[in-house]
């Protein structure tokens, strides 16, 4: 069964009609072609497919496609323009946080959404806010350390 | 990609949300945040005919203040329960509970009313919202009713609802003024599921205390401890609440995280824990 969505993705209007037991995850992916977001588990434990809908950080292979009609999907793409690193992304590569990068558009994603909600994170809140993300290269340490000094700068 | 097909359905209004399980019944799962019903449909544990979203219908989510209680609508997200005005200042216990869901993507996209009405045992608003003494509303075409935790609590996911009803709110009595209170679960790390829960609310000179247990049973368990507590929180009375939860934790269950025996002595644990937490809440320190 197909459904009609309507939704708006870094800032770009698209309609797509999707198979109904299709996740936001997959739609971005295969009907958008956006491939920053990555899906690892599909189950909502690994934060690979992190997103923001409608300004927070969802998981989107939790999210069905049809239930994004009418909503607002930023991913790692809008992060940032073509061929350019935020501030943040900089720091990722700076800071040597990520090694294999499968996480790393969740991580980032994660890190955002900190940023944003408190700018001056300690390294506490720092680790509470990506609880939701699993990184299997890095043990986490570069990772928090890209998050701190894009926090410092 | 979702392997078994279904119909899916938003309905932009309640009546239409009503109107759709009353036709689909059993055959039909209503989707709140997702965060359990989508991954066990992926898992192909589920596979409802049909999807009723209640993510595009107004109305359902939202706070208010009804003058002795909150009244909280059933899509209300964790992250607005946790960092609400109104429940970090009447129903503190609450939003507590909702900050240690899951993580920061779970918490912005679950729900209140579909952690109750999916009523997993170790749940943190079971435990929680039982202890608070909480109400909830069940709606169908035509009829409406409200139910206390005892009676919405059936068993392991399993409660009250019909297949044509709906949890559409909850209600929150007020935390008296001046109580302590707590929220504390064991769980192996930061957003896995709770082993054991324990909620606490106590009363400014112990006028009342209540302890609730969460993952001991298949529903959860709320122990009135006022007694015990009256003469203050001495060794002696954390004792024999230790002993009361020790026994309220009969039939937990087992499972890879914990042997019914272990969980029945983390109860004991988590009920003194909790309890001395939220005493020294009290203005007098729990002295």
């Amino acid at each position: 069964m197909k459904a009609l969505v309507k939704l708006k993705v870094n800032g770009r209007s698209y309609e797509v009609a999707v198979d109904t037991r299709a996740k936001l995850a997959e739609m971005i992916r295969d009907d958008l072609r956006l491939t920053g977001t990555h899906i690892g588990c599909g189950t909502g434990s690994c934060g690979a497919c992190t997103v923001l809908l409608n300004g927070q950080t969802v998981k989107s292979c939790c999210v069905l496609a049809a239930d994004a009609n009418g909503q607002e999907v930023t991913t790692i793409e809008g992060m940032s323009k073509p061929g350019e690193l935020s501030p943040l992304q900089q720091c990722f590569v700076d800071h040597h946080g990520l090694q294999c990068g499968y996480c790393t558009p969740g991580m980032v994603l994660s890190a955002h959404q900190l940023l944003q909600d408190n700018p001056s994170p300690t390294e506490d809140d720092i680790r509470h806010a990506i609880a939701g993300n699993l990184c299997r290269c890095t043990g986490y340490q570069n990772i928090v350390k890209s998050i701190r000094a894009a926090s410092e700068t | 990609m979702i392997a078994g097909e279904f119909e899916f359905f938003a309905p932009p209004t309640l009546a239409d949300a009503l109107r759709l399980l009353h036709e689909h019944g059993s055959g039909c799962k209503l989707l709140a945040g997702g965060m359990t019903l989508v991954p066990v449909m992926t898992l192909g544990l589920a596979q409802p005919g049909a999807v009723v979203s209640l993510n595009h219908l107004q109305g359902l989510d939202g706070i208010e203040d009804i003058g002795h209680a909150l009244r909280l609508g059933a899509m209300t997200r964790h992250a607005t329960v946790g960092q609400h005005p109104l429940v970090l200042q009447h129903a503190p216990l609450l939003a507590a509970a909702a900050r240690g869901i899951g993580d920061v993507q779970v918490r912005h996209r679950g729900t209140l009313g579909g952690s109750l009405a999916h009523a997993e045992p170790a749940a943190d608003y079971l435990c929680a919202t039982a202890t608070l003494g909480a109400r909830y509303l069940l709606q169908k075409q035509g009829s409406e009713r409200w139910l206390g935790a005892a009676e919405f609590f059936v068993d392991v996911m399993t409660t009250a609802l019909e297949p044509d009803e709906l949890l559409t709110a909850v209600e929150i009595p007020k935390q008296a003024a001046g109580a302590g209170y707590s929220h504390l679960s064991l769980r192996r790390v930061e957003g896995a599921f709770p082993i054991v829960l324990a909620s606490a609310q106590i009363a400014p000179g112990y006028a009342q205390a209540r302890v609730g247990l969460g993952g001991v049973g298949p529903r959860p368990v709320v122990l009135d401890v006022g007694d015990v507590v009256q003469g203050g929180l001495t060794p002696a009375a954390l004792d024999a609440l230790g002993a009361r939860a020790y026994d309220a934790a009969q039939q937990a269950l087992s499972d890879l995280n914990g042997s019914g025996d272990y969980r029945r002595e983390m109860a004991r644990v988590y009920a003194r824990r909790a309890l001395a937490a939220a005493a020294a809440q009290l203005p007098t320190g729990g002295r």
